[in-house]
């Protein structure tokens, strides 16, 4: 039914008017589209109007349909992955709001509410709240949630790429299934930035019902069936946003390292590079190459002290904020930063942005890049900052693709069943569920769209029985049947844990970092504790400290002492080059083998890729390099597949157990986002070694769980599926130890279940995710069927070639051995108490798993 | 098995995770923590069964290979008061009935105190920690006690071995120091936690089926 709404459609174009803007046609087009009732996504670079896209839509309905004085009661739900930028989206709403002068209210509410504010949304939710995926899902959870949420019109997903590619989106999926169960009408828009796969994330948000599907999903959900599925859309917002990519060039590039990517051999031109702009964001790939520029840029220019700012996540909120705020007031000249600068609001005053280090992706280069030339007229600047000669030759791949507007896509996480386990629970706290209903609501989502009817009743034993139908355990009433029927939970202290777990189980935990005396320093990943030892050093905030031990989420620490200090690393210097870019790197080095090369990086790089060429080789797209060189270390082989950090982790264990089935042998792996060596006492000859099947496809899957310690990774990622799945209950800083009796750590519960139930689809989950998203499998398989049928181009060199020494040098190595525990325990080392002459030994024992 | 002396007694050390001390047919057991998966199950969180079984059996196998005629639990036998399950005490009560000329004794551990005491039916001694056996002192939490070489588990240890460019092991161990020996957790369902041991103490680490001493 397509209504006309002219009155209040002019009204908004008066508001733009009156603040000096115009409107542009995609945010016309959404208001229109919402208004006839259609929902879906805009995709467009940041900054540039979604917000007001998709916040006025509902405002233009209300003032049509002439709604009085008073402000109704929810109208739009506004979800958004970071809690940093919820506080800026309210303000935004909140100034169209009161520039048309309505009486809406505009909420927030976020992990970090205060219970004041919770208490007051308790008795009256505001008009538009502006809230997370989690906080979506713990009120969905209480049991008046469908009452609060009935007259909701708009639910709008922002940055709906981030939550894409991980649970949180899936959470979301969920909650969203449920709001659009309770009221058919719902509109649903997302605001993205752009994807390799737009329509993948259309359908994830706004899912069509799959083709031959039971009818029976009718009653319950009317808006997937052909015919009442929702108008949607994909609209395009501004395209031809201008952004200029290139890359710091050097004149004695001769001079440039093959590897190493702390050094601040750039430092001349990028200080250089910050002068020529009013306002420059440095960006850098870890917390810890952050501290280090920053460091260096203020040694080189002392007086600009006061000037440069840094960001990061592990920063105090405070100085974040003031840095944030100088930037937006034009105070600051540079601001270095991490991915923790990668979203949020606009800061007009800054004009170009660098790149310190690899960009390793396009997207990420682009929404990079999209941080700076918002004033009007401006257009984006993104210079790459190479810091070892592979990247000039990554930065021009980079530009190359992102030119041909060959973006990454996000790969949506299909059926995770803890998620799934997870969210029945949420929902049996909240109204509870009928078996039936609830099995359709949940299929018609494009996550578990899949899902098999095995799956479904494993998932609702897990919850209500404790296991399968076979074994029944009396004491275990998580989820409960009640008598009419509907599944709910009863034990108030179950909800409660349910509750308070919901919050913090997608990323990994994060640990307070206090002194002993108390004060607060900061927080880090949980993983990164985990793997510090008492008295080990580290490095945090721009200062030594020493670990001490772990209570109840806080890492105590004392001042350290400076010298072999850990650095934590975070995952943002753990993301792999993307294929779109390795593809890139190919091509360009075929490019150069031809003589056809015309980027400027690849002339910079031309004479160190023709001494690889004159020791060994540079190839061809469609060719693989093996290198094989002996040093003091062993025999070396070498091989350059391009393929990103993560598929040479995997084909380096893979070789290496193929090799090792032959003969028992110990292997030593390293890997880089170009290659990977394996190094051994014996040397070995290609030739028969490929002819055998080295490179083979044939048992691929079986082959590579043997060969990666799959037990180990999986156990791994079963830390989070734990946690989701409410297996880990970890408590909260200053919470008291009430459940420590039920207190495990995520390995544990993951021995027991390996040994006594291995058939736990939840172990299946832990493995797929290994594959997928740790191995990237199916980029590993295309990798290694290309490296089969591609000529190898086989090179004995007398020494390490430029393109192995980064290889040798790389900070990821592994050791792939087949020897017995017993016997690798004769030859290892205890640690012993040596640092501690103070502390008696058994001060530092972590007392949390008793 | 592995052999060792500790305050001039012959101990034997079992990969099962007990010590065996053959003068008086004593086998040390510590933090069996019977009774844990049942009271995560009451918490709501659905873990599989089987930990009992194994934990009755190894203990079993541990008292047919070395002869033992008293079994001496170092605290921590019980889990928890949730985790008095029915079908856990059962489990327990069958493998007692089936070893009724088997001297049973627990020492209180923190864990015992607030789960309280098994079934009367069990036969068992509950002691407090303190008590003397031979040069042995029989407690539950480490350190040094007066009149003897104290034996305690409570802080499941486990020590860190390492060699350069190797992923480093982290293993259970048994830990005897100057005045105090510390064994490993029993009980399948644990975890265990870093130890620094001094030098000078003799550390074993438990490295599958075997018993090793790395220090």
């Amino acid at each position: 039914m397509k209504r006309d709404f002219p009155q209040a459609l002019h009204r908004l174009e008066s508001w733009f008017a009156a603040n000096g803007w115009q409107a542009l046609d995609f945010q016309r087009e959404v208001w229109r589209a919402y208004l006839d009732g259609e929902s879906g996504l805009v995709h467009s670079a940041t900054g540039s109007g979604k917000t007001l896209a998709a916040a006025l839509g509902p405002l233009a309905e209300w003032m049509e349909e002439g709604q009085g004085e008073t402000a109704p009661a929810l109208r739009v739900l506004w979800i958004t992955p970071m809690r940093a930028l919820a506080g800026d989206t309210v303000l935004s709403i909140d100034r169209a709001v009161k520039g048309l002068g309505l009486p809406w209210t505009v909420g927030l509410r976020t992990g970090d509410t205060s219970s004041a504010e919770r208490a007051r949304q308790a008795r009256k939710l505001p008009s538009v709240l502006v809230t997370t995926p989690e906080s979506l899902s713990l009120m969905l959870s209480n049991g008046n949630a469908r009452e609060k949420l009935s007259d909701l019109r708009l639910v709008v997903v922002d940055e709906w790429h981030e939550l894409l590619g991980n649970k949180r989106g899936v959470m979301t999926e969920l909650g969203i299934a449920r709001l659009r169960a309770w009221n058919p009408a719902l509109r649903t828009w997302g605001l993205s930035a752009t994807l390799g796969n737009i329509d993948e994330a259309l359908e994830r948000l706004i899912p069509r019902i799959k083709p031959g599907s039971d009818p029976a999903l009718t009653p319950v959900c009317p808006w997937s069936v052909p015919g009442l599925s929702p108008e949607r859309r994909v609209v395009r917002g501004v395209s031809d946003k201008k952004v200029r990519m290139d890359t710091l060039i050097p004149p004695e590039v001769d001079k440039f390292p093959w590897a190493g990517h702390l050094g601040l051999v750039m430092l001349d031109h990028v200080i250089e590079a910050i002068e020529s702009s009013r306002s420059t964001l440095v960006f850098t790939n870890v917390r810890s190459q952050a501290e280090i520029w920053y460091q260096g840029i203020l040694e080189a220019r002392p007086e600009w002290a006061g000037l440069i700012g840094l960001h990061h996540g592990s920063l105090d909120t405070d100085v974040r904020k003031w840095v944030e705020n100088g930037l937006k007031e034009g105070k600051l000249k540079a601001v270095v930063a991490t991915s923790s600068l990668d979203l949020g609001v606009d800061f007009s005053p800054v004009e170009r942005v660098l790149q310190i280090g690899s960009p390793k992706g396009v997207a990420r280069l682009l929404q990079r890049a999209g941080r700076s030339g918002h004033a009007p007229g401006q257009e984006s600047r993104v210079t790459c900052v190479p810091s070892h000669a592979l990247e000039f030759v990554e930065a021009a791949a980079a530009r190359r693709a992102a030119m041909a507007g060959r973006i990454e896509s996000r790969t949506p996480v299909d059926r995770p069943l803890d998620l799934l386990t997870q969210h029945l629970v949420t929902i049996a706290a909240g109204e509870g569920f009928d078996e039936e209903e609830m099995k359709a609501e949940v299929r018609s989502t494009c996550a578990f769209r899949d899902l098999s009817d095995a799956e479904w009743s494993w998932a609702l034993d897990f919850v209500t029985r404790g296991g399968d139908a076979l074994k029944a355990y009396p004491d275990y009433h998580k989820v409960v049947r009640d008598e009419d029927g509907r599944y709910r939970v009863k034990d108030a202290a179950i909800a409660k844990r349910h509750r308070m777990s919901i919050g913090t189980i997608v990323s990994d935990a994060a640990v307070n970092i206090c002194y002993m005396r108390g004060k607060r320093l900061g927080n880090v990943e949980e993983s990164f504790i985990a793997r510090l030892s008492h008295g080990d050093n580290f490095i945090f905030a721009g200062q030594v400290l020493q670990f001490l031990r772990v209570e109840n989420m806080t890492a105590y620490v004392k001042p350290g002492k400076p010298g072999s200090a850990l650095i934590p690393r975070w995952d943002g210097g753990k993301c792999p080059l993307s294929s779109e870019v390795s593809d890139g790197i190919r091509e360009l080095l075929e490019l150069h083998v031809e003589g056809r090369e015309n980027e400027p990086e690849m002339k910079a790089v031309a004479r160190l890729l023709r001494l690889q060429n004159s020791w060994s080789k540079v190839p061809k797209r469609h060719e693989m390099l093996v290198e094989q060189t002996q040093t003091r270390e062993g025999h070396h082989i070498f091989f350059y597949p391009f393929e990103g950090r993560q598929v040479h982790m995997g084909l380096s264990a893979l070789l290496a157990y193929r090799i090792s089935r032959a003969k028992a042998q110990t292997f030593g792996l390293a890997f880089t986002d170009y290659g990977f060596e394996l190094i051994s006492r014996d040397r070995y000859e290609m030739i028969p070694l490929m002819k055998a099947g080295l490179f083979s496809t044939d048992n691929l899957l079986e082959d590579m769980l043997a060969s990666l310690n799959a037990a180990e990774l999986s156990k791994r990622q079963f830390r989070e599926i734990a946690r989701v799945a409410g297996l880990v209950f970890q408590g909260y800083p200053g919470q008291p130890k009430t459940n420590r009796q039920v207190q495990a750590t995520s390995g544990l519960i993951y021995e027991v279940f390996a040994r006594w139930d291995p058939a736990n689809p939840l172990l299946g989950q832990a493995e797929r995710e290994v594959l997928e998203r740790q191995l990237e499998f199916s980029r590993l398989s295309e990798g290694l069927r290309r490296m089969a049928k591609t000529p190898v181009l086989l090179r004995q060199t007398h020494k390490p070639s430029p393109f192995a020494f980064p290889i040798m040098v790389s900070r990821f190595r592994e050791k792939l051995t087949s020897e017995k525990l017993a016997d690798r325990v004769k030859r290892m080392q205890l640690e012993y108490d040596d640092a501690s002459d103070v502390t008696p030994s058994q001060d530092g024992i972590q007392l949390d798993l008793l | 098995m592995t052999e060792c002396s500790v305050a001039g007694e012959k101990l034997v050390l079992l990969a099962e995770r007990v010590a065996y001390w053959p003068a008086k047919g004593a086998l040390f057991v510590a933090d069996f923590h019977l009774g844990k998966a049942a009271s995560f199950r009451s918490a709501g969180i659905p873990l599989p069964s089987g930990t009992t079984t194994e934990n009755v059996e190894r203990l079993g196998r541990a008292i047919d290979k070395t002869g033992a005629n008293r079994v001496v639990f170092l605290g921590d036998f019980l889990h928890s008061a949730q985790g008095r399950a029915a079908s856990t005490f059962a489990r327990f009560g069958a493998w007692r009935e089936s070893r009724r000329s088997l001297e049973l004794t627990i020492v209180r551990g923190n864990h015992d105190k607030k789960a309280g005491d098994p079934p009367e039916a069990w036969g068992v001694r509950c002691i407090e920690a303190g008590e003397a056996l031979g040069p042995f002192i029989l407690n539950h939490e480490p350190g040094a006690s007066r009149g003897g070489y104290a034996l305690a588990g409570h802080i499941h240890p486990a020590v860190r071995l390492s060699a350069s460019g190797e992923k480093s092991l982290r293993l259970p161990c048994f830990w005897f120091g100057a005045r105090y020996g510390v064994l490993p957790a029993f009980g399948a369902f644990t975890g265990n936690a870093e130890v620094l041991p001094r030098r000078g103490d003799q550390v074993f680490v438990i490295a599958e089926q075997e018993v090793l001493q790395v220090a």
